[in-house]
């Protein structure tokens, strides 16, 4: 088996584990680290198939998606902290409605 | 030698990943999580790609690990343990979907790549500079420089986005 293929594998079972992660868990933050499970996975199928076509297409992708995760992070991470204060506890049950 | 590098990571990697899922505690979650962005960031320099490995360890396990751990230990929320939950059919159509997602992306990636074997370009080969920093940088700089302006927007954005949602009312 190829250096390749292998990576692919990888990144499949990863994507499964972070699927199952973000259905399975209740806690948002756990959900949020399996989303950049999902993520990272995604990173590595790009790099591998940029290293099975030898061009840099992959990376550059893999580039916009470490950004766009850095800014989902910040986001994500911001409205967990508004839910905390104004619940005081976190959990995904709790959020019924969309009331600012 | 490669092949059992390789093959370490890989279990390293499918192992953290279900610790993030199955670890009861946040913190630890979040650990594993560290683990796996490593094993993976190691799975990037072996596929060539130097540059993603350095941005892997900086911006995923330096920046946004840290974020993560800050808010996991200002909010300190309490233990869960999904195999104690009493959603039991909720648990077991999850697990199957889960299953069932892991095998068709398997199964596809072996069909697509296993019968033709991919055309893997080695550091030595013709094409020397694949996957160095500089290869990398021209690209992005020539190529894909609208791309490359415009991620300075998104975290533009973010950044906003951040200090409405910080904002006390």
């Amino acid at each position: 088996m190829s250096d390749v293929t292998f990576g692919l594998l990888i990144s499949a079972v990863i994507f499964a584990v972070g699927a199952m992660g973000v259905l399975l868990r209740r806690n948002p933050l756990v959900q949020f680290m399996s989303i950049e499970l999902m993520l990272n996975a995604v990173n590595l199928a790009l790099i591998s198939f940029s290293a099975s076509l030898g061009t840099e297409e992959g990376h550059v992708f893999v580039l916009m998606v470490l950004t766009v995760a850095a800014a989902e992070a910040v986001i994500g991470l911001g409205i967990i902290v508004g839910l905390f204060r104004k619940r005081n506890r976190i959990d995904v049950d709790d959020v019924h409605s969309m009331d600012g | 030698m490669e092949q059992v590098v390789l093959l370490l990571i890989g279990v390293l990697a499918v192992g953290s990943a279900l610790g993030v899922v199955l670890m009861p505690n946040a913190v630890y979650s979040a650990m594993m999580l560290l683990l796996n962005l490593l094993s993976l960031a190691t799975l990037f320099l072996l596929l060539h790609a130097q540059f993603m490995f350095a941005a892997q360890l900086i911006i995923y396990a330096g920046a946004i690990l840290v974020l993560f751990l800050f808010v996991v230990t200002l909010l300190n929320p309490e233990g869960e343990y999904i195999f104690r939950d009493k959603r039991r059919m909720q648990r077991a159509a999850t697990i199957s979907f889960g299953l069932f997602l892991g095998a068709m992306l398997v199964g596809a990636f072996l069909a697509a790549f296993n019968k033709t074997q991919p055309v893997f370009v080695p550091t030595d080969g013709t094409n020397g500079s694949f996957g160095s920093v500089e290869a990398f940088g021209i690209d992005l700089f020539t190529r894909f420089l609208l791309p490359f302006e415009l991620t300075s927007l998104v975290l533009l954005v973010a950044l906003i986005g951040a200090v409405v949602l910080g904002k006390r009312k």
